[in-house]
C-alpha cells in the first residue's frame, strides 16, 4: 500500500539560520513515526511544513498522493495536527472548541456531535466538557489540544511534542491514547525529545538535529549503528564538565563523551574495565560524582554516537 | 459554510465576555441620553440679547427671535455681561437693541443694532441668521415709521396697524421663508444630532477594539490550527472580517432601534439609515483588520485603536457637529469616514432616500474596499509566514 505521506528533501531557513536541510522520510499506513531531537532541531519547522502551514524554501512534501501546500485544501483533509503550543479557544467550552474545529473539517452537526463525544471520552473530558477551557488544568488543556486534531478520524495524526509540560499521569494517558489510535491503524507522525517515548511508541525513529535527520529505522537498526557499546552516565558536579568529558573522549575504549549542566553521559567499548580511569580521571579535575548508571545501549546512546552531544529530557 | 462558522465563533466569544454588554450596547445609549439631556440645548446656539429700553421694536425683535428654532434667546442686563459672556464662549453672539429705538424708526432715522460674535465658528454663522430676523421684525416697524413720517397716524397705532397687515396672508410667507436659514433644521430632536454622532463614533471604536482580537486568534495559534484544516486562508480571512462586520453591523442597528424605541430619535428613511450602517461597518470591519495586521500585541492594538477611535471621530464630526468646523476643517474632517457618514444621516434627517445618500454610501464603500484588501493581503502574509 502507497505511504500515507512521503516528505523529499524539505529545506527551510529563517534569515541566515538553516532551521530544515534536507530532511526527508516517508510513513506507511498504521505506522508510527518519531522525530527525535533536541530543543532547535527542525522538528516544529518540519512537520509545519508537512502540515501544510509553512511553505518549504525546497523539496516536496506528498499525502494521501497529493502534493501540500498552504494553499492546498484536499490533503489537509486526510491530517490532524496537535501543535506544540495549545492552539485552543480560552473562552469556549471544550466541546464548543470541538465543534468550531469539527465544522471547519468539513463534519456536518451530527457528526461533529457525535465525534465530539467520542473524543470526550476518550481524552477524559467528558465530565468537563462544558467549561470554559481558561478554567482547565494544563494536562487538561493539552487533552482538549490532542482531541481536536483527532476528531475528524485523520488517516495522520501529528504531533508535536505532546507530553511536554504535562504531569506523569496525563502524560501516560496520552502516550496510551496514542498507542490506540495506532491500533487502529491511524498513522502517526511524532516528535519528541524524550528517548523513552519515542522507544515505546515509534516503528520507527528519524533522528534529527540542526535540521538534517541523522539516522532513521527501528529502535534495533539504530541501536546496531552503535555496536556493543555501554552508555555510562555519570551524575557529576563541580569543575568544567565539558572539558572533563573532552578529556575522557581520548582515552582508549571511550567512543564519545557529552557534557551537559548535571553530568557526563560516554559510550564506552567495556565499561567495567574502564569505569575506575574514568572516575580517578574526574576526581583529578576537581569533579565530584554523585552517582553512575551503566545502560545497554539504547537510543540515547545513539544519539550520543551520531551527534557527540547528550541528548537529555529538559 | 465556513466564513460563517468562523464569524459566529467571534460572535459568541464577544457576548461571553460580559463587559460587551456594557460597552457596546449599555454605554452607547447612555451618552446619547446623558448628551440629549445636557447638552440637547446647547445644540442650538445661543444669542444674547440687551435691550437698553422697553420698546415695541424691541420687543418685537426679541419675539422673533425667540421664534426662531434654530436658536435660543438670553436676555442680557448690561453691556459688561454682553462683553464677558460672548468673550468666555457662554454665547455664540449677542445683538444689542440702542434705546430710542421706536422714536428714531418713528422720525424715518437709521437705527443701528450691534451683533457682536467671536471670529469664526458658530457665532459669525449666526450673523445672516439674526440680521434677517430683526429685517422681518423691523418690516411692521419701517411700514409703521412710513405711515408716521407721511403723517398719516401716530407711532404705536402705526406699528399695530402695520403687525395686523403683516399677520394676514401673504406676510405669513416671510415668516416661513427664513426658516431654512437656521443652522440646524427645526426638525433636529434633541436626540437626533447626538445619536447619530454616537452611533458612528462608538461603531467604529467597538470595530478597531475588534483588531485586538484578530490578534490574539493568531497569538493563540488558533489561525494556524484553522489553516491546518481543510480551509483556505481566504476563507479564513473572510470568516474574520465576516465576524468584525457582524459585530460593528449588530452594534449600530441596536443602537439605531435603540435610540427611536426609548428616545423617540427621528432617523428619517429606515432603508437608508440601514444602508449607512451596514456600509459604515464594512469600513470598520476593515479598519479592524488593519489595526489586527499592524500590530503583534493586543493590547497595544486595542489602546491604539481607541486612541485613533476617539481621535477620527473628533476631526470626523461625531463629537462636534461638523457645521460648526471652519471651512478648512470641515474639508479635513472629510477624509475620516465618520464625516461621510455623518452627512448621509443629516441628509435622510432632512428627508433625503438612499438615492440621495449615494455619494456618501459610495465614499464609504471605497473606504471599505480599500481598507479591506489591504488588511486581506497583510493577514495572509502574517498567517501564512510566521
Ligand atoms: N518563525 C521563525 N523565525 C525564525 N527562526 C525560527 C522560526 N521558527 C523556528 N526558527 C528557528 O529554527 C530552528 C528550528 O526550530 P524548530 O521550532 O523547528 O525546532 P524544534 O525541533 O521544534 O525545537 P523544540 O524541541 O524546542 O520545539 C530553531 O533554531 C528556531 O530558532
Ligand atoms: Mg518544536
Amino acid at each position: 500500500m502507497a505511504n500515507v505521506m512521503e516528505a523529499h528533501d524539505l529545506a527551510k531557513r529563517f534569515g541566515d539560520l538553516v532551521a530544515v536541510d534536507g530532511v526527508g522520510f516517508s510513513i506507511a499506513p498504521g505506522e508510527t513515526y518519531g522525530l527525535l531531537g533536541p530543543n532547535g532541531a527542525g522538528k516544529t519547522t518540519t512537520i509545519s511544513i508537512i502540515a501544510g502551514l509553512l511553505e518549504a524554501d525546497a523539496g516536496k512534501v506528498e499525502v494521501g498522493g497529493e502534493t501540500i501546500s498552504p494553499s492546498a485544501i484536499g490533503p489537509k483533509r486526510r491530517m490532524g495536527l496537535v501543535p506544540q503550543d495549545l492552539a485552543i479557544y480560552p473562552d469556549l467550552t471544550a466541546r464548543e472548541n470541538l465543534h468550531f474545529f469539527g465544522r471547519l473539517y468539513g463534519m456536518d452537526n451530527n457528526e461533529v456531535k457525535e465525534r465530539s463525544n467520542r473524543v470526550l471520552e476518550m481524552i477524559g473530558l467528558t465530565d468537563r466538557a462544558d467549561d470554559l477551557t481558561k478554567e482547565y488544568s494544563g494536562g487538561m488543556k493539552r487533552r482538549l489540544n490532542i482531541g481536536i486534531g483527532l476528531l475528524h478520524g485523520p488517516e495522520l495524526l501529528i504531533l508535536d511534542e505532546p507530553t511536554v509540560g504535562v504531569d506523569p499521569q496525563s502524560r501516560n494517558a496520552i502516550l496510551e491514547a496514542v498507542e490506540a489510535l495506532s491500533g487502529e491503524g491511524m498513522a502517526v507522525l511524532y516528535t519528541t525529545h524524550y528517548m523513552e517515548e519515542a522507544e515505546r511508541l515509534c516503528d520507527r525513529v528519524g533522528i534529527i538535529d540542526q535540521g538534517r535527520i541523522k539516522a532513521e529505522g527501528t529502535r534495533r537498526e539504530l541501536v546496531n549503528l552503535v555496536g556493543q557499546k555501554d552508555r555510562v552516565t555519570i551524575a557529576a558536579a563541580g569543575g568544567q564538565l565539558q572539558e572533563a568529558a573532552r578529556r575522557l573522549s581520548g582515552l582508549e575504549g571511550v567512543e564519545e563523551a557529552g557534557a551537559d549542566d548535571q553530568g557526563i553521559t560516554l559510550l564506552v567499548v567495556e565499561a567495567g574495565r574502564l569505569l575506575p580511569v574514568i572516575l580517578s580521571e574526574l576526581s583529578q579535575n576537581g569533579i565530584s560524582v554523585s552517582g553512575v548508571t551503566i545502560e545497554e545501549p539504547d537510543l540515547e546512546a545513539v544519539f550520543l554516537h551520531l551527534t557527540g552531544k547528550a541528548l537529555r529530557d529538559v | 459554510m465556513k466564513p460563517f462558522t468562523i464569524a459566529w465563533v467571534n460572535l459568541k466569544r464577544l457576548f461571553r465576555d460580559r463587559s460587551t454588554y456594557f460597552f457596546v450596547f449599555i454605554f452607547p445609549l447612555a451618552l446619547i441620553l446623558l448628551i440629549g439631556l445636557q447638552f440637547g440645548g446647547d445644540f442650538l446656539p445661543q444669542v444674547g440679547v440687551l435691550a437698553t429700553e422697553e420698546g415695541t421694536t424691541a420687543t418685537e425683535i426679541v419675539d422673533a427671535l425667540e421664534a426662531e428654532p434654530g436658536l435660543e434667546v438670553v436676555p442680557l442686563r448690561t453691556e459688561a455681561e454682553l462683553v464677558d459672556q460672548v468673550e468666555r464662549g457662554n454665547l455664540d453672539a449677542a445683538l444689542t437693541i440702542p434705546a430710542g429705538l421706536d422714536q428714531s424708526l418713528a422720525a424715518g432715522q437709521p437705527a443701528e443694532l450691534g451683533f457682536i460674535a467671536r471670529p469664526g465658528g458658530t457665532g459669525a454663522a449666526l450673523a445672516p441668521v439674526v440680521g434677517e430676523v430683526v429685517q422681518r421684525s423691523l418690516l411692521a416697524a419701517n411700514a409703521a415709521a412710513f405711515v408716521s413720517v407721511q403723517g398719516l397716524g401716530d407711532f404705536p397705532t402705526s406699528v399695530a396697524l402695520a403687525q395686523q397687515v403683516e399677520n394676514g396672508i401673504p406676510a405669513a410667507e416671510v415668516t416661513e421663508e427664513t426658516v431654512g436659514e437656521s443652522l440646524f433644521p427645526a426638525s433636529l430632536g434633541r436626540f437626533d444630532l447626538g445619536a447619530s454622532s454616537q452611533l458612528i463614533l462608538f461603531m467604529f471604536i467597538t470595530a478597531l477594539s475588534g483588531g485586538a482580537v484578530l490578534i490574539q486568534t493568531r497569538q493563540l495559534g488558533l489561525s494556524r490550527r484553522m489553516l491546518s484544516t481543510p480551509t483556505s486562508v481566504t476563507t479564513i480571512i473572510g470568516g474574520e472580517a465576516l465576524g468584525r462586520f457582524a459585530v460593528v453591523a449588530l452594534q449600530g442597528i441596536y443602537i439605531m432601534i435603540g435610540a427611536l424605541l426609548i428616545f423617540g430619535v427621528h432617523w428619517g428613511d429606515p432603508v437608508a439609515a440601514i444602508a449607512i450602517v451596514l456600509v459604515f461597518s464594512a469600513v470598520g470591519a476593515g479598519a479592524a483588520m488593519v489595526i489586527g495586521t499592524l500590530f503583534r500585541n493586543a493590547e497595544q492594538a486595542a489602546g491604539v485603536g481607541i486612541m485613533v477611535g476617539l481621535g477620527m471621530a473628533a476631526l470626523g464630526g461625531a463629537m462636534l457637529p461638523l457645521q460648526l468646523f471652519s471651512p478648512t476643517l470641515q474639508r479635513i474632517a472629510h477624509f475620516t469616514p465618520h464625516a461621510w457618514a455623518s452627512d448621509a444621516f443629516a441628509k435622510i434627517r432632512d428627508q433625503g432616500n438612499i438615492i440621495d445618500i449615494a455619494p456618501e454610501l459610495g465614499v464609504l464603500a471605497a473606504y471599505a474596499v480599500v481598507l479591506i484588501l489591504f488588511a486581506s493581503w497583510r493577514l495572509r502574509v502574517a498567517i501564512t509566514r510566521p
